[in-house]
């Protein structure tokens, strides 16, 4: 008997024991979600996700003090009502439309199992202090993390944690419980559940993590295993994706994020270590990773107030982050920043596009969270922190971050986190997963406010009178498109709805990038359309007089008096000169609204310097992905 | 009926407690204080081995097992000598330990019940309000910047709207997707008008004033359980653990007077 309890006991100390069992998910839910639901002609709505999500089988998250699993994230993000690690009820105002989870490959599940695991069987003295760390208090647990973060960053890991080998069969059991629960949660047209992980390359703490995400159900990603990504080189992992296509005749995408502190490594103009970069890696990049996390609660990377000094919104979500890497074991320095933000790779990608024939950087965008609560949350009124030791309480704000702890990063530097949103014909995985990869996709930093763009050449204002949006996909291309230039100006039909539970619109802006007469990359912020623009706010020496500012401070509010609820242009360039390669995007500007700081301020009483107040007013923002626009064959220089 | 009590995870919980407990009168507590005498049996080092197993991914060399009992043995006996010396009773991260054990011990056998459709239908009779689909919308909608031309366009007869970037009209929109595209404030006010064919409002919503032709509103029912029946046995067992953890407290819970003096 007493071996029976021991037994039982022992059993609810391991994972796979007992989980994983359940209701079978129906052989829709088991597949892509090809032919299961009615799809509408063309992409009719913004589907809202998170690609971006860490749970307890995340190393760092579960020591961080994490508790909840895939399971509590899946039904967060469908709407339902969890209990947060910390004891507070977590509901999202609107549920999401899918949710990638995506916890780290390397040493996955491990932090739990050292935690479960008994202590006579861990050998490693480093793995022990931890294991004894992460039972002593929620405080010796997030350090004992830190450490593991640092020593990541250093290539310290103690051999027992990331042996691939044992990683591996580790990894299989939790894997296969794992897709087995996206299968039953992913029910096609009303919730999306894609199987993912993070890789997080990280050459001395420098950030070059990737989300990989799948298409297809279990039958297709129970046959591999996440990739570990410490020590590895990006080829790899494109070699692991590569033989996943090849093996399963499934589709697999990776999404760069937090290029921001990859101290100008995630997009440099060679191959990694200095190398010229060959036609052959560019066309691998742009071919594995269509998409960029240009905005996540560890900052944002669209551009730098150095890199484009003539931006007046330039530098939104980059205090703090800019000081370094990700553990901030080393310093920024300027000639790093170009590497570092996505409208300079864009320009990167022009420049490379030109030398080889092809363009590595080529990417549409998306937002996310990156959150390591299990939990989505990326509004401002509702943060639910970075991790399990952030989670609303009243300390958070003005405390140092665990990561460069005392170096300059504290808690008010984090963003609450974006979305991804992606045109699709209806919500399934196949549908979500090709809009990523054909690029139809925005980025926001929380709101959810509809975009929508089509560029071709001969659109006119009464184009808007008809159904628009089929004339846009038959005489157009739409956000992530290609134009091939045939000598005339591209023009572009633009419609951007406020979020309708939100703030109101300040402008809408067209960022064109591109590649002069000279060879030298050049950028330029287009106001296309903003409120009030005929009245109140018309221009005054070619600028546009500020939108105002309604923020009540000590309450956290404001008032949609100022703005606009819509915004619309028919925009022509009038900077196109014949065979130059450029690229447009959309940045959608809200009004200033409170950030969760202040919701902070107000819900626990707190006072905050000055400067922090300042800094908690923002206009949160859309960027949609990219249309390029390339020269005629002939007109091009490369090999193409 | 005893059979209904056989399955009844409580009742392993209290006999799985109970035998223990009379084992240990038996044999006395093979950790009590008193007791010298530690064995090491196959049985015991298979343990040992299995647990390094599932650390590692494979068996143990003899000379590593060996090193594994040497350093269980040592644990073991510095473990009793621990409880001899009671430091057991106010270490947190013991005391955590076994809570966090006990709470499981209580909710694993939920985890992996099978159940039945009876007490599914059962669950989902007396919880309709989590099963209910949000019922649909077929509305025709003209929106406006301001309340004033809204009106003047109701009382001229000529609704036309200003344009917009939302659907005109939508048949059969399930609430939800209403509720996203529309916004919450659209949602809420739409609520309080009954369908008619007739233009009706303005109503206010987060991009300004609308007015609506509701054709059509369909409620929303509870599905048949074949319908739904993951989502309801899903729902089931997780409250079904949580319950049964804290039934399982109870009883221990009700066996002790707490005084707070």
């Amino acid at each position: 008997m007493r071996k029976a309890l021991l037994v039982a006991l022992a059993c609810t100390t391991l994972a796979g024991c007992g989980s994983g069992i359940g209701p079978r998910a129906s052989e829709a839910q088991q597949g892509d979600g090809e032919n299961t639901i009615k799809l509408a002609e063309f992409p009719d709505r913004p589907y809202w996700g998170d690609t971006h999500l860490h749970t307890d089988i995340s190393v760092d998250a579960f020591g961080f003090g994490v508790r909840l699993g895939p399971e509590d994230a899946l039904k967060f993000a469908r709407g339902e009502k969890v209990v947060a690690t910390t004891g507070l009820d977590a509901q999202l105002d609107r549920p999401l439309d899918f949710l990638v989870i995506s916890d780290h490959s390397d040493a996955m599940g491990a932090t739990r199992r050292l935690y479960d695991a008994p202590r006579l069987l861990v050998g490693d003295p480093t793995l022990r202090r931890w294991h004894d760390m992460m039972h002593e208090s929620p405080e010796q647990s997030q350090r004992a993390v830190a450490e593991l973060i640092t020593a990541a960053a250093n290539n310290q890991i103690p051999e027992a944690l990331r042996d691939p080998v044992q990683q591996a069969k580790a990894t299989r059991d939790l894997w296969t419980n794992h897709v087995a629960l996206l299968d039953r949660y992913n029910e096609p047209g009303k919730f999306t559940a894609f199987a993912g992980f993070e890789w997080s390359l990280m050459p001395d703490g420098n950030n070059l993590h990737r989300v990989v995400m799948f298409r297809d159900g279990s039958a297709k990603t129970g046959q591999v295993v996440p990739f570990p990504g410490l020590d590895m080189k990006v080829e790899q992992l494109w070699d692991y994706m590569e033989a996943y296509e090849k093996n399963t005749g499934g589709h697999v995408l990776a999404i760069p994020h937090n290029s921001n502190l990859s101290n100008g490594l995630m997009f440099e103009m060679t191959a990694p270590g200095g190398v010229p970069m060959t036609a052959e890696f560019a066309k691998r990049r742009a071919g594995h990773e269509p998409v960029v996390e240009a905005t996540q609660i560890k900052g944002d990377s669209e551009t730098h107030p150095l890199l484009s000094p003539n931006d007046e919104f330039a530098g939104f979500g980059v205090a703090g982050w800019e000081l370094g890497n990700l553990p901030l074991t080393r310093k920024s320095t300027p000639d790093m920043l170009p590497g570092s933000y996505v409208r300079s790779a864009l320009l990167r990608g022009l420049t490379l596009e030109q030398q080889l024939g092809v363009n590595p950087y080529a990417f549409g965008l998306i937002g996310s969270t990156d959150s390591h609560t299990a939990l989505s949350t990326g509004d401002e009124a509702n943060f639910f922190g970075k991790h399990t030791g952030v989670e609303p309480r009243p300390g958070r704000a003005m405390e140092p971050q665990n990561l460069g702890t005392r170096e300059g990063r504290y808690g008010w530097h984090y963003l609450a986190g974006g979305y991804a949103a992606a045109w699709a014909r209806g919500n399934t995985r196949a549908e979500i997963f090709d809009a990523f990869k054909r690029r139809e996709t925005y980025a926001t930093t929380g709101p959810r406010m509809v975009l929508r763009l089509f560029a071709g050449f001969d659109f006119t204002a009464s184009d808007w009178d008809g159904d628009w949006v089929r004339t846009g996909y038959t005489r157009g291309v739409p956000m992530g498109g290609d134009l091939i230039d045939t000598g005339k100006a591209p023009v572009f039909l633009i419609s951007a709805l406020k979020d309708p539970d939100g703030a109101n619109l300040d402008r809408m802006q067209v960022v064109k990038g591109w590649i002069d007469a000279n060879g030298e990359a050049q950028e330029k912020i287009y106001d296309v359309a903003w409120s009030d623009m005929d009245g109140k706010r018309a221009r005054v020496a070619g600028k546009i007089p500020a939108v105002g500012d309604t923020v009540d401070r000590a309450n956290a509010s404001y008032t949609n008096t100022i703005g606009a609820a819509q915004l619309r242009a028919t925009w022509t360039d009038p900077d196109y000169r014949s065979g130059q390669r450029a690229f447009y995007y959309v940045r959608l500007i809200e009004i200033p609204t409170p950030r969760w700081v202040l919701f902070d301020a107000k819900r626990f009483g707190l006072k905050l310097p000055e400067e922090v107040i300042e800094a908690s007013v923002a206009q949160e923002r859309a960027y949609s992905s990219p249309v390029w626009l390339r020269p005629a064959a002939k007109a091009g220089t490369g090999k193409t | 009926m005893i059979r209904g009590w056989l399955r009844e995870p409580l009742v392993h919980f209290l006999l799985a407690g109970a035998a223990i407990y009379v084992l240990i009168g038996w044999f006395g507590n093979p950790y009590g204080p008193t007791d010298r005498t530690i064995v090491i049996d196959a049985g015991r080092k298979a343990e040992i081995a299995a647990g390094f197993e599932r650390m590692m991914g494979r068996a143990p060399t003899d000379s590593e097992l060996d090193g594994l009992v040497k350093r269980w043995l040592r644990e073991e006996v510095l473990y009793r000598e621990g409880l001899r010396l009671g430091l057991d009773a106010d270490d947190p991260v013991v005391r955590r330990r076994l809570a966090t054990k006990m709470d499981e011990l209580a909710a694993a056998s939920a985890e992996t019940a099978g159940v039945s459709d009876a007490t599914l239908e059962n669950w989902l009779e007396t919880h309709p309000e989590r099963f209910v689909d949000g019922g649909t919308v077929s509305l025709d909608q003209a929106w406006y910047a301001s309340e004033e031309t809204a009106r003047a366009a109701l009382a001229s007869g000529r609704v036309v709207g200003n344009p917009i970037s939302l659907p005109r009209s939508v048949e059969a929109m399930p609430r939800a997707e209403m509720r996203e595209v529309f916004g919450l404030q659209f949602a809420e006010e739409l609520a309080k008008l009954a369908p008619a064919p007739d233009w009706q409002g303005p109503i206010p919503s987060g991009f300004g004033w609308h007015l609506v032709r509701l054709r059509a509103r369909d409620v929303g029912s509870v599905p048949p359980l074949a319908e739904i029946r993951q989502q309801v046995e899903a729902d089931w067992r997780s409250e079904t653990i949580v319950e049964r953890r804290e039934r399982a407290y109870r009883v221990l819970r009700d066996a002790y007077s707490v005084r707070q003096p």
